[in-house]
């Protein structure tokens, strides 16, 4: 909780481009195989790039060089060299799978490797390192520059010929409607944690005893496993519908929606109640006092001092709840709630990679996206500390 | 004159340190009334009293002549000025917006909070253009400054101030105290003033009021005091050189003679004290001084004349 601090950590940059190296040079990048399902026969980036991977190698490199021994460099430079890196990895990987498919039947299918999936993501954990200390019109343009380039290598069919793509062509409807699925159920999760956790948090800053139950309850929920809790809720909720049946009315189900809301908003709980609280008592004692004794009654200490002092604990805990409630509603997948863990969940089924990644990814870029977006909002709204 | 602050057999149970016991006591209008004590007398807590952060477990405290248990807490701490040690200022609010909380409190027009702002910062010294600006950027003597000046905000006739230079270093103390002084004799108004510090007591106070385990132990102008009878006022206020003290209270003025002094003499402001006259004759080895201001000379100072200023009590 708080604040991060914003100088970057010695040596984590070098190591991270010794990642994306590894992907480059060590791992396969690129597996060809006769159809969806077989893993088929592995190509290092070299073979499947040519020389193009030195290039990218050359431009991780020059970045991470620069801000070693140019500290004082304004980060624009070494950003714009990665976000180019990146955007040749995209592109020849692309051209590759063209290439390496030409003979072949229909069938056949070129799958990103282990090696493209950790260049990829040292590339962008990198990227992310150098934007951290940036201004903030460069942490939105890199990341919506990057996009800019994948949708245009997209639209002008450069990756068609990927088996994530051939895979996402052929469900793209589906895939659409679980990505609002997904963020429908976690978005009504998320109302459900704010609707109880305000409240609670203010309970408990006022009686230190509704604190110490409510952390016993809620620290409970956090030591069964998620798993274990949603399937749990589902015999729960269904002796409940017995005994009131009146809950179906008002479309109650044992499975599903139900116990997946409330197995994702018991979870995310914790975070946020604890976040509410921190909050309430942000706010130094002695600033508070002065404030009673200045004249302000309770109601307008709160308004005027705590919830503003507050407010950048708030924003982070809003931010831990957000991204749990994404990643947690996945889960609902497995007890009939839709949404990206279906796919996932189908793609296991299937043994299909191509699938499960498709479900997954999504699932991460949102959960990022909520996290970056409010991340920036918490940097907004605290102008006293800057 | 009529007593602002009237405290009539107050007690406060806290069941040892700082509380108080049948504290019987008047602040005047227009009185700098200084608490002095050990800590755990009970000062803050009579201070506290006033705009009843604290309660009386027995007696009565009046302000402006009615008794507050039976008023409106809130109106009563919004007509009150109040600083304390830590300042306190909202970290989230611009200095502008820190002086204007009780003026807001009260309903003021904006025109008149944004007209009464410069005037604050005009009175404590300080640069207007630190309106716009958050807590944090201040150093500490213009925090202070500004936690006086957001006491001041409403024009309040009482002032109440918790060890408000606690937190300062001795230089900054020294001119917060000036600049204290200088305020009081502006705007002349009633303040009650809590510190564990003698020497600022007695360099602040028209009247200091010495504590001791919850019990008025002395109160009244601090040349009185510094030859009080009580040999713990006596220790408290006099400290290791109690005819040095008494030097640093009586004013240059009050001591000099008319006749002029020889040519040549150094020359020392009449508002100075005789602590400063007599180190200013060791350091220029002069016996006798010139009293003068702006060019003029107002008479003279000697050795002997500074003696007999300060009338030692007979040895004990």
């Amino acid at each position: 909780m708080g604040t991060h601090p914003a100088v970057p950590a010695r040596g984590l940059e070098p190591a991270l481009a010794l990642l994306a190296l590894l992907g480059l040079y060590a791992f396969g990048w690129l597996a060809v195989a006769p159809n969806r399902l077989v893993s088929g026969t592995s190509l290092g980036a070299a073979a499947a790039l040519g020389w193009g991977v030195h290039a990218i190698a050359v431009l991780i490199l020059g970045a991470v060089a620069l801000r070693r021994w140019r500290p004082g460099l304004a980060p624009a430079l070494p950003v714009m060299l990665l976000v180019l890196a990146a955007a040749l990895a995209l592109g020849l990987t692309g051209d590759a799978a063209r290439h390496q498919l030409q003979e072949l039947a229909p069938a056949a299918r070129a799958m990103l490797g282990f090696g493209f999936w950790l260049g990829i993501a040292a590339l962008l954990v990198l990227l992310a390192e150098v934007l951290r200390g940036a201004s903030i019109w460069l942490r939105v343009l890199a990341p919506l520059l990057l996009l800019g380039i994948a949708a245009l290598a997209g639209w002008l069919g450069l990756l068609d010929r990927l088996s994530l793509v051939v895979e996402y062509q052929a469900r793209a409807e589906t895939l659409h409607a679980a990505l609002l699925r997904h963020l429908a159920l976690a978005g009504a999760a998320l109302g459900i944690v704010l609707a109880f956790g305000i409240p609670l948090g203010w309970w408990a800053f006022r009686s230190p005893r509704a604190e110490a139950a409510l952390a016993a309850v809620l620290n409970a929920v956090q030591i069964v496993p998620a798993l274990a809790l949603f399937g749990a809720l589902i015999p729960l909720l269904s002796a409940l519908l017995r005994a009131v049946p009146a809950l179906r009315g008002l479309g109650v189900e044992a499975i599903g929606t139900a116990p997946t809301l409330i197995g994702t908003a018991a979870y995310a709980g914790l975070p946020l109640w604890r976040g509410i609280l921190a909050g309430l008592a942000a706010a130094p004692r002695e600033v508070v006092g002065v404030a009673e004794a200045m004249g302000m009654d309770e109601a307008r200490v709160t308004r005027a001092v705590r919830l503003p002092l507050g407010l950048p604990v708030f924003l982070a805990a809003l931010r831990v709840a957000a991204v749990q409630c994404i990643g947690l509603v996945a889960l609902g997948g497995l007890i009939g709630a839709g949404g990206l863990g279906a796919l996932v969940l189908e793609g296991m089924a299937q043994f299909a990679t191509d699938l499960i990644l498709l479900g997954a990814l999504p699932i991460v870029a949102l959960a990022l996206l909520a996290d970056g977006a409010l991340r920036l909002l918490e940097g907004r709204l605290a102008p006293w500390r800057r | 004159m009529a007593a602002v602050i009237a405290f009539e057999d107050v007690s406060v149970a806290y069941g040892g340190r700082d509380g108080l016991r049948d504290v019987t006591l008047e602040v005047a209008a227009g009185e700098l009334c200084v608490l002095v004590g050990p800590s755990g007398a009970g000062k803050s807590t009579l201070l506290r009293l006033v705009n009843r952060l604290v309660a009386p477990s027995a007696g009565v405290v009046r302000v402006r002549g009615e008794d507050i248990a039976r008023n409106d807490p809130i109106r009563l701490r919004r007509s009150i000025g109040y600083a304390i040690q830590s300042v306190g200022l909202f970290p989230h609010r611009t200095v502008g917006e820190n002086i204007a909380t009780v003026p807001r409190l009260l309903g003021w027009p904006e025109p008149r909070i944004a007209a009464r702002i410069p005037e604050l910062l005009a009175l404590l010294r300080l640069d207007a253009d630190l309106a716009a600006r958050y807590p944090h950027t201040l150093s500490g003597g213009q925090a202070q400054r500004v936690g006086l000046a957001r006491a001041l905000a409403a024009d309040p006739d009482l002032l109440l101030m918790d060890e408000p230079f606690g937190a300062a270093d001795p230089i900054l103390r020294r001119a917060l105290r000036a600049e204290l002084r200088r305020i009081h004799a502006v705007t002349g108004k009633t303040i009650l003033l809590v510190t564990h510090d003698a020497e600022e007591a007695l360099e602040l106070a028209t009247r200091v009021v010495v504590l001791r385990d919850g019990r008025v132990l002395a109160a009244g102008a601090p040349l009185e005091l510094i030859r009080a009878a009580d040999p713990f006022v006596r220790d408290l206020l006099g400290g290791d050189a109690p005819a040095l003290r008494r030097l640093g209270l009586v004013t240059v003025a009050a001591a000099m003679a008319a006749t002029a002094a020889p040519a040549g003499a150094p020359v020392i402001a009449p508002g100075a004290s005789l602590s400063d006259a007599l180190s200013l004759m060791l350091e220029t080895r002069a016996e006798v001084l010139a009293v003068g201001e702006d060019g003029r000379t107002l008479g003279s100072l000697g050795l002997p004349g500074l003696l007999r200023a300060v009338p030692m009590p007979a040895p004990a």
